[in-house]
């Protein structure tokens, strides 16, 4: 049987299910992405302002003893995941520089949309401590009652904007 | 109990092997995200006007599967389950970031492990909204101060579903099977309400028999999950050494 490019969504969900399985095995923890973008910033932001950086209440953690916020297991899943990506799109002949937008946006709009829906992820992601996968899928798996939460209103947020972009996708 | 796994929490292999694993596991990752069509921010942003409802079925499949997976190995015994992080819940938080979140992933067409993965592909606008969520989260660390106390407000400890309803975290294994069965089903059938029978998801149909045995064994798992009562998964009585605050503190604040 060949699913082609675009995997049926129930064995795709099941095989990102067992990437989140195996990390519970291996490492006793989740996956994640919003993490180490996180140690990102704060490495960056660091090499600039250095005691600034290592006295933040929220950084600062990220230096404690001396360690460095890209050593940890969060970066490391990240690299996998470029390179994940990278192979299947390869693989499938996907690999092209593009702006994806709805057919009634230019690109430019489009791109300031994916910025400052950045910003807002980026603000909320920390807020909730995870995203959609760190927080919502390992949460849910792990039958939290704050991820659960954290996913209902993801959707509830996603709704009552959808009509004021609508022109960015439909 | 001296059990092997999780394989990085009791010694079995090093911190170090441990980091090098997460590349391999990330790989999977990024692999699936991509064929499950997760890199098109188009098909990400359409989920929330039902005109392709792949991004919630495929979130259920992989929670299913991981909630399957990590109860299920510690129901047989081979899983120190308190060896696990589980997930704090600092709920008014969370919704609050959750609300926000779904705004930015509307707005933004991506979330972040899904952007990382269009980056890889070459997407700009995932690059972009990459741009963009570095910002968020440097304002976020920056003027943490401003909103630190609601951060770790509304604490509930590492609080499940099942402690919250007051029944056996069996049956709600079961519970969460069917809820995602219900939840497929219902929007599966609001798309081809709206949208008609020619979009996107028709693609998979010809994998339909697939996907229901998949479904079917679920349900199976699920059934026989229910019989088992929460003290075969876990050992609510110990307290894992992952806590942020101690137990014994939210349940004598608590109401």
């Amino acid at each position: 049987m060949k699913f082609g490019t675009r995997w049926p969504p129930i064995p795709a969900g099941i095989l990102i299910g067992v990437s989140m399985l195996l990390a519970f095995v291996v490492a006793g923890r989740g996956i994640g992405a919003s993490g180490a973008m996180t140690r990102l910033v704060a490495w960056v932001q660091h090499g600039l302002f250095p005691a600034a950086t290592e006295q933040s209440a929220y950084f600062g953690r990220y230096f404690a003893a001396g360690a460095h916020p890209l050593n940890d297991y969060v970066v490391f899943l990240l690299v996998g995941l470029l390179i994940g990506a990278f192979i299947a799109a390869w693989r499938s002949g996907e690999l092209r520089l593009e702006v994806l937008r709805g057919p009634n946006i230019t690109a430019q709009n489009r791109l300031a949309l994916a910025l400052a829906g950045g910003v807002i992820s980026g603000f909320a992601a920390r807020l909730a401590r995870g995203c959609t996968s760190g927080q919502g899928l390992v949460g849910g798996a792990e039958l939290s009652v704050g991820a659960w939460a954290f996913l209902m209103c993801v959707f509830i947020g996603g709704w009552l904007v959808a009509w004021f972009v609508r022109k960015q996708w439909i | 109990m001296d059990l092997a796994i999780p394989l990085a929490k009791t010694g079995v292999i090093s911190a170090a092997a441990n980091l090098w694993l997460a590349i391999p596991i990330g790989f999977i990752f990024g692999f699936a995200l991509f064929h499950a069509g997760f890199t098109d921010s188009r098909r990400i942003a359409w989920a929330f006007y039902f005109k392709d409802v792949g991004v919630p079925v495929v979130m259920f499949s992989a929670i299913v599967t991981g909630m399957v997976g990590l109860w299920g190995l510690s129901l047989i015994g081979v899983l120190d389950i308190t060896l696990v992080y589980m997930l704090p819940t600092y709920l008014v938080p969370m919704a609050v970031g959750g609300v926000l979140f779904g705004v930015g992933m509307v707005i933004g067409g991506y979330c972040p492990g899904t952007a990382i993965a269009a980056v890889a592909t070459g997407k700009i606008d995932g690059m972009v909204f990459i741009g963009g969520f570095l910002i968020g989260s440097l304002l976020f660390g920056d003027f943490f101060p401003v909103w630190g106390d609601f951060y770790n407000s509304d604490y509930l400890g590492a609080f499940r579903l099942d402690q919250w309803l007051g029944i056996g975290l069996g049956p709600t294994v079961l519970i969460i099977v069917l809820v995602a069965i219900a939840g497929t089903v219902s929007m599966i059938f609001v798309q081809d309400f709206v949208w008609g029978k020619k979009d996107t998801m028709t693609k998979s149909r010809p994998f339909m028999k697939l996907q229901g045995a998949l479904v079917a064994a679920a349900v199976a798992i699920g059934i026989i999950f229910a019989f088992f009562p929460t003290e075969s998964f876990i050992d609510d009585s110990v307290e894992t050494p992952f806590y942020i605050v101690p137990r014994a503190d939210v349940t004598e604040a608590a109401p």
